[in-house]
């Protein structure tokens, strides 16, 4: 990203991060940290080209973001977001159609040729026993890991979690927690590679030990704050308040 | 400073006058208003048509063993489900058009104009327009909602992450599904209200078999009837999706704001069939 400005999907040309100069390497993990309504979402959504950019340059993948089209299918198949909150499931469908959809649709295949892999993927994520729950009825912390087994359905490249340790009960966290450095350093569900992978939080705490580069979306401007020791040494007030708040 | 009392009155005068014509250009106002509007929202929409019609060609047959499944489901929801009202409604429309009509041409002699009356009122007005509205209001309004809420909700950014085209597997489906239903439930309407319209007026006392009956009716059916009936009927059903699934799904909406779609939907669509089915009138007055 080049200078980039994002804004919130519903109030589009109002940016509410500006001067976002970034560059993502394969087999990183970045934190981005700031406060809510930081602008942290709407980053990563304009990242995957869901949202476009205000003003600046997205690149992605050594090319410009796509348009909406088949070209923007075929390049967001190669990314897995894992949305705040529930995680946006689909609540008509249950576990299972969930995970299983993008995998149907992009393979042309009916639910049941896809059962091998949707299954191996909600057993690698603990989430057998709920196959036949329908995501709407799923609880707050497990649908986050459903979302997260439909972000990885396709083997993305990159994936992209959105606060994905906030709200979360101790068995949940601690199980992200264990996930999580797998996922960076090649999870066996996605065949041994490891992923690049870019975090927003709200809290930055819980995410020193993952993350090799750090940086800050406040109050409307992007800084990257650098590695861990970096953070650590800072002085600044906000990342002081940030690194101190909950973790 | 001019603080005189004729510059005063001058002002008060001059305000007085562009109030009477603000009072007289407010109607025009609303009115250009409301027209500019109604382009507004004709164009959008013609544009939402024209991105549907293009994924539907450059997608067809893609993901079929997904989207296929979509479809069914759609037409068990908007045909299936809605028979039983419809059969309903198609009787209720026999007994009060055909059962009424064959009695008061019975009255005054004119039975011979039984056949082209009834076909001219229930084929082609009566039955295509009533499916197609009852078909909004059983199905489209809860999908405007569903839609639209799925849209408030991110879901369908949750789709478009997935690489999974929001036309392809939300609106397709439904515009195929809801045309396929007003199709089919307005040949159901058509057979339940000669039925029930025939029944009604035999009990009545006309003097008439049913096959003689249903023999002038179809005797007054020109062959053109039949895809002027598809067509139409096609027509209703693939402009009440497409405005259901654009207030629904192709604009940002708030959760708050999806009541109002639904009513403007609702309205949009009834005015689409009645100006869509007045282009028909010139078609039959010439047959």
């Amino acid at each position: 990203m080049k200078g980039v400005a994002v804004s919130y999907p519903h109030t589009p040309g109002t940016p509410v991060l500006t001067g976002v100069d970034w560059e993502v390497n394969a087999g990183e993990c970045w934190v981005v940290t700031g406060l809510q309504g930081s602008g942290k979402s709407a980053l990563l959504e304009t990242a995957v080209g869901l949202h476009p950019n205000v003003a600046g340059e997205v690149r992605v993948f050594g090319g410009p973001v796509a348009a909406p089209g088949a070209d923007a299918a075929a390049q967001r198949r190669r990314f897995g977001l894992v949305f705040d909150g529930n995680g946006r499931l689909f609540p008509g469908l249950n576990v299972f159609e969930n995970v299983a959809l993008p995998i149907c649709y992009h393979g042309n295949q009916s639910p049941e040729m896809a059962a091998p892999q949707v299954n191996a993927l909600l057993e690698g994520l603990e989430l057998t026993p709920f196959a036949d729950v329908p995501a709407g009825r799923v609880g707050r912390s497990w649908a986050r890991r459903v979302a997260l087994a439909r972000a990885l359905a396709l083997r993305p490249e990159v994936v992209l979690l959105d606060n994905p340790l906030i709200g979360l009960d101790a068995v949940h966290l601690r199980w992200w927690r264990g996930f999580l450095p797998q996922l960076i350093s090649g999870h066996p569900l996605l065949g041994g590679t490891p992923r690049t992978v870019v975090i927003a939080s709200d809290e930055v705490r819980p995410l020193l030990s993952l993350g090799h580069h750090f940086a800050l979306a406040h109050e409307g401007v992007w800084r990257v704050l650098g590695d861990r020791m970096a953070l650590e040494r800072s002085e600044e007030p906000m990342i002081r308040e940030l690194f101190n708040g909950t973790g | 400073m001019d603080a005189s009392p004729t510059s005063v009155a001058a002002r008060s005068g001059t305000a007085r006058g562009s109030g009477r014509l603000r009072t007289i250009g407010s109607p025009f106002r609303a009115a250009g208003r409301w027209l500019l509007g109604a382009l507004t929202n004709t164009r959008r929409i013609t544009a939402f048509s024209l991105i549907t019609l293009a994924t539907l060609v450059t997608k067809f047959g893609s993901a079929s063993r997904v989207i296929r499944p979509l479809i069914q489901q759609q037409i068990l929801r908007a045909g299936v489900r809605v028979l039983p009202i419809v059969s309903v409604l198609g009787a209720a429309l026999g007994v009060v058009i055909v059962g009424q009509t064959v009695q008061l041409l019975l009255q005054v002699g004119q039975i011979k104009l039984m056949g082209p009356l009834l076909v001219n009122l229930v084929v082609r007005e009566l039955a295509p327009l009533s499916a197609s509205l009852m078909v909004l209001a059983r199905v489209g309004t809860a999908t405007v909602v569903e839609l639209g809420t799925s849209r408030a909700l991110g879901e369908v950014e949750a789709l478009e992450a997935l690489g999974v085209d929001p036309i392809h597997y939300l609106v397709l489906p439904r515009l195929v599904g809801i045309a396929t239903a007003v199709v089919c439930l307005t040949v159901y309407m058509i057979l339940f209200a000669f039925g029930f319209g025939y029944l009604f007026a035999f009990l009545r006392g006309m003097p008439m078999g049913p096959a003689e009956f249903f023999g002038v009716v179809t005797g007054s059916l020109e062959w053109v009837d039949f895809p002027l009936l598809a067509l139409k009927t096609a027509g209703f059903g693939l402009m009440t999706g497409i405005i259901i699934c654009y207030h629904g799904l192709a604009q940002p909406i708030r959760i708050e704001e999806v009541g109002e779609a639904t009513t403007r939907t609702v309205a949009h669509s009834v005015v689409a069939c009645l100006a869509f089915d007045a282009l028909f009138v010139p078609i039959y007055m010439l047959l």
